[in-house]
């Protein structure tokens, strides 16, 4: 049933999710979730594992019925116009779970049944979009994770969706594999096709996404486009000097420079594990540094070394979630 | 990937089908114990293959059959042994031979009209057919209707005079018919097993005692057993044992508390004059 | 908007192909040729003890209970029952049939009757415990539901696609029955005539109207009920996949409700509304061959209701969770 009629084709927004609240039991796992995804673009959904992600997910494909709040696919109702809204929704939620006892062409065959107007010529061309078509009589059972996670995006992409879903796409993908598919989804966004991809690794967000939102115990904390909110944030950088008192004393006591005091807060283990043991860390602007250089010299305190950390959205998302971890 | 097809095609059409008659089974139950209609027999089929009969071959084995009414079942005997069984033990010390009872098939009040269509039954003539000595009894209830009804409970029970209530008019009523039947009755008998000694029982009157009845009984006994002897006398292997005159003055003795059926001693003596006949 | 039907197409291609269907059939091969072998090694005990001819018992038994038919002391509906016994008697011997010797019609009615409230239920099982439960151990469950279907549509389809396998199995349980027992026993005694019409009112059997029916529509409609049982725990096993996520945990829920049942059909007759529990009415074919019934007051019609209000309970319940239920994991 290919509606003709779009209630509300405007601005080319696929997605879109307002004030999204969940409650489960006594315990809001989603507080409040607001965002939009476009036509053509890799939305990412960023956030650490319990933060609402998989909860969001479930809600978008109605898995999961929010207590308030809507969501819309191409201006259908998920929750109320399911069939309208699904049909325009591919989707793998976690891992994708195919069936293990059909042949991968059987489970594709299962599941365009449960939809019109899929034919055997749109089987074969997914099938050979994933690049499965030597092993799509195989049983799925003898596939390999990267074989399935394929499997599971020729399943998605079988109805012609406008919105993908691809929740956590790169888990227990090798690099190579991770690589494939991050070149296989931009393709997918430049036909026009929506992609909404969840992650816990900020770098992948980063390496795929147009645009992120950022969620953290049920709130989304920000969105936008991924290098605007990355420039929009303030720069760490590490100083060695000495003496170290005298030195932070003088750091502290400049106004445009921010002491942090408790660095595992907002940094790395990797970074902190290659500061020495007198490492000042600071919250500055880049011009700044040069000038301050000459000051502190200038008070006769040697300067052993500037560490100019260039900025990740993992610490951009340090910093909005407050030191809350990620792993 | 047309296996699913074909899967498809077959599991629907087969459970739909099987659907259909479960339901159909289902209704039938309903119907069938909700509103159950008796009587409603499956027609039984006439036996359509002829059971060889196997004649009295001089084996080590003499096999008997007992076929009739109360006497052949032995009503009266509190030992439940009856003239055929007793025959059987007599036979054999006679003998030395292995006697067999193949069946009893005595059946209390059993008429001449009630055993003619049991001798179309398939069951019947296997055991006829089988037998060496066929003993028949049978005609006392056609002869003594009134006084059979009246006795008909199990002997010992009713153990007053209850012949008076019979008409002695009636006693002859029904012999002509009787004794036709007998006649066919025998006839069939010896067409189902042709090689086997028929001993057919003669009748004694029960109420030779009884005044009113002494002299009906008596004639009405004679003239059937009369009859009886015209149709074996003109068959080789068939004989009549007569009983009239064992039980003529010593009812008191043989005869049962029903005051119509022998009692122990009385089949005994059946039994004894059955070997003799056959000796 | 979407039929059903390609979704009905999709649950028998689901279940054929896990094999859950060739298990069923493989636990009647299986067993089946148990029971029939110790059937036959009964079978030929009681021939050793009838060393003579089986004719000869046959007839005896006819001359006697026409003996008993004579009698004014054996109450009238006693004899109705004789009559009907003595003609089935004589159909054995008419059709040199022996009534001691199974064949294979007769017991599969006898294994039938045996099976079902237990052996046949827990077959149903094998297919209706799964049917819900089984997708959502594997997660296969979320790929379902994010189709543009209704929900209500999957779970019909679920629902149909288990109704068509329990005819299925119903069906099966008789023909690999008959087959296998037949090859023992033979493959003759569907025309043999059997008992039906005992109507039980309290411990008494109404005997007025028992009559005798040809084996082959005695086993259509002992099908039908067996059938219907089925049907009930089907609708049952249904409900208790879609509420608990185990495969397992919820064939152990459906066989203890099942085995409670038996135990309480021995010793409940004490515990009057215990007749309102659906596992002391599974045993409808008793209705058919004159068993009484455990409990007083339970009656055909009765135990239809009881089953049936049990299986419409069943399923609102398994389509209101279902449908609103919100999938976590």
């Amino acid at each position: 049933m290919p509606v003709t009629d779009n209630p509300s084709a405007q601005d080319h927004i696929v997605l879109s999710v307002e004030h999204v609240k969940k409650k489960i039991g006594r315990k809001w796992i989603i507080e409040d979730v607001t965002f939009d995804v476009r036509e053509g673009e890799i939305f990412g959904f960023l956030g650490p594992n319990g933060a609402g992600k998989t909860t969001t997910i479930r809600m978008l494909v109605d898995l999961i019925k929010p207590s308030s709040g809507t969501i819309k696919v191409c201006g259908f109702d998920v929750n109320k116009q399911q069939e309208q809204a699904l049909s325009y929704v591919g989707s793998i939620v976690e891992n994708p779970e195919m069936y293990t006892y059909l042949t991968g062409w059987e489970n594709l065959e299962h599941f365009a049944r449960m939809q019109p107007g899929i034919d055997r010529e749109r089987i074969q061309e997914v099938v050979n979009i994933v690049r499965l078509d030597q092993r799509i009589h195989d049983k799925v059972s003898t596939y390999s994770l990267g074989m399935r996670q394929r499997l599971g995006i020729a399943q998605a992409l079988l109805g012609r969706p406008k919105l993908l879903i691809l929740d956590e796409p790169t888990n227990g993908l090798d690099p190579k594999g991770i690589k494939e598919l991050r070149q296989f989804i931009r393709e997918l966004a430049e036909d026009g096709l929506a992609v909404f991809v969840s992650s816990h690794l900020l770098s992948e967000i980063q390496l795929l996404c147009d645009r992120v939102a950022i969620i953290s115990l049920g709130r989304v904390l920000a969105v936008g486009e991924v290098e605007e909110l990355v420039a929009a944030n303030a720069k760490y950088v590490i100083w060695d000097l000495e003496p170290v008192e005298a030195g932070k004393r003088e750091l502290t006591s400049r106004q445009e420079i921010e002491v942090i005091e408790q660095v595992d807060r907002v940094l790395d283990d990797t970074i902190i594990a290659g500061m020495g043991p007198n490492a000042i860390v600071t919250r500055m602007e880049e011009e700044d540094i040069a000038g301050m250089v000459l000051h502190l010299v200038n008070s006769g305190i040697s300067v052993q070394g500037v560490h100019k950390i260039n900025p990740t959205l993992e610490q951009l998302f340090l910093k909005m979630t407050e030191g809350e971890s990620i792993e | 990937m047309n296996s699913s097809k074909w899967i498809w095609r077959i599991v629907s059409i087969v459970s739909i089908l099987a659907t259909l008659l479960l339901l159909i089974g289902f209704v039938y139950a309903i119907k069938d114990i909700q509103y159950p209609q008796a009587g409603q027999t499956p027609s039984a089929a006439q036996p359509q293959e002829n059971h060889e009969a196997k004649g009295p071959e001089a084996k080590k084995e003499i096999k008997i059959a007992a076929i009739g009414d109360s006497l052949a079942k032995g009503t009266g005997d509190n030992t439940g042994m009856g003239f055929a069984r007793r025959t059987v033990n007599e036979l054999a010390k006679d003998t030395g031979k292995k006697v067999i009872l193949l069946n009893n098939l005595g059946i209390n009040g059993l008429t001449t009209t009630g055993l003619l269509p049991k001798l179309e039954e398939r069951g019947t003539q296997y055991v006829l057919g089988q037998a060496d000595i066929i003993l028949l009894s049978i005609g006392g209830n056609d002869l003594f209707q009134g006084a059979e009804s009246a006795v008909k409970g199990i002997a010992g029970t009713s153990s007053t005079a209850t012949g008076l209530e019979l008409d002695p008019k009636d006693l002859l009523k029904g012999l002509p018919k009787a004794s036709t039947q007998l006649k066919a009755i025998l006839e069939r008998i010896r067409a189902i097993n042709p090689n086997a000694w028929i001993v057919y029982i003669g009748l004694y009157n029960p109420f030779g005692d009884i005044k009113d009845l002494q002299i009906p009984g008596n004639q009405a006994v004679s003239s059937w057993n009369q009859a009886a002897l015209e149709t074996i006398n003109k068959n080789s292997n068939m004989m009549l044992v007569p009983t009239f005159d064992l039980f003529q003055h010593n009812l008191d003795k043989y005869l049962s508390s029903d005051h119509f059926h022998p009692n122990g001693d009385g089949y005994q003596q059946i039994a004894e004059r059955i070997v003799q006949a056959i000796r | 908007m979407n039929s059903v039907l390609p979704l009905i197409k999709n649950e028998t291609i689901k279940i054929i192909k896990k094999k859950r269907f060739y298990v069923i059939l493989l636990i009647l091969l299986v067993l089946v040729p148990i029971f029939t072998y110790a059937q036959m090694r009964s079978a030929e005990q009681t021939r050793a003890k009838f060393h003579g001819d089986w004719r000869l018992e046959v007839q005896q038994q006819i001359t006697d209970n026409e003996n008993s038919l004579g009698s004014d002391r054996v109450p009238e509906e006693w004899k109705k029952y004789r009559k009907v016994l003595v003609q089935q008697l004589q159909y054995y011997l008419d059709h040199d049939i022996n009534p001691n010797e199974p064949n294979g019609v007769t017991f599969t009615r006898e294994f039938m009757a045996n099976s079902i409230t237990l052996f046949i239920p827990l077959l149903i099982m094998a297919i209706a415990s799964d049917i819900v439960s089984g997708e959502r151990t594997t997660g296969t469950i979320k790929m379902l539901l994010t189709r543009p279907v209704k929900r209500w549509k999957v779970l019909l389809s679920k629902l149909v696609a288990l109704y068509m396998f329990t005819s299925l199995t119903v069906v099966a349980a008789f023909v690999i029955t008959y087959v296998i027992s037949g090859a023992f026993f033979g493959y003759q005694g569907f025309n043999l005539p059997v008992f039906t019409g005992f109507q039980i009112t309290g411990s008494n059997v109404d005997l007025s109207a028992v009559h005798a029916v040809p084996q082959w529509k005695y086993l259509l409609m002992q099908g039908g009920l067996v059938w219907f049982v089925s049907l009930t725990v089907a609708s049952l096993a249904f409900m208790v996949s879609v509420l608990i996520r185990s495969t397992a945990a919820s064939i152990v829920v459906m066989m203890a409700a099942l085995i409670a049942g038996s135990i309480l059909t021995n010793m409940a007759s004490a515990w009057n509304s215990a007749k309102y529990l659906f596992m002391v009415n599974l045993d409808l074919t008793d209705y058919l061959s004159g068993t009484p019934a455990p409990i007083e007051g339970m009656t055909l019609g009765f135990s239809l209701t009881v089953l049936s209000v049990w299986a419409v309970a069943a399923l609102i319940i398994s389509f209101l969770v279902f449908t609103r239920r919100d999938i976590l994991n």
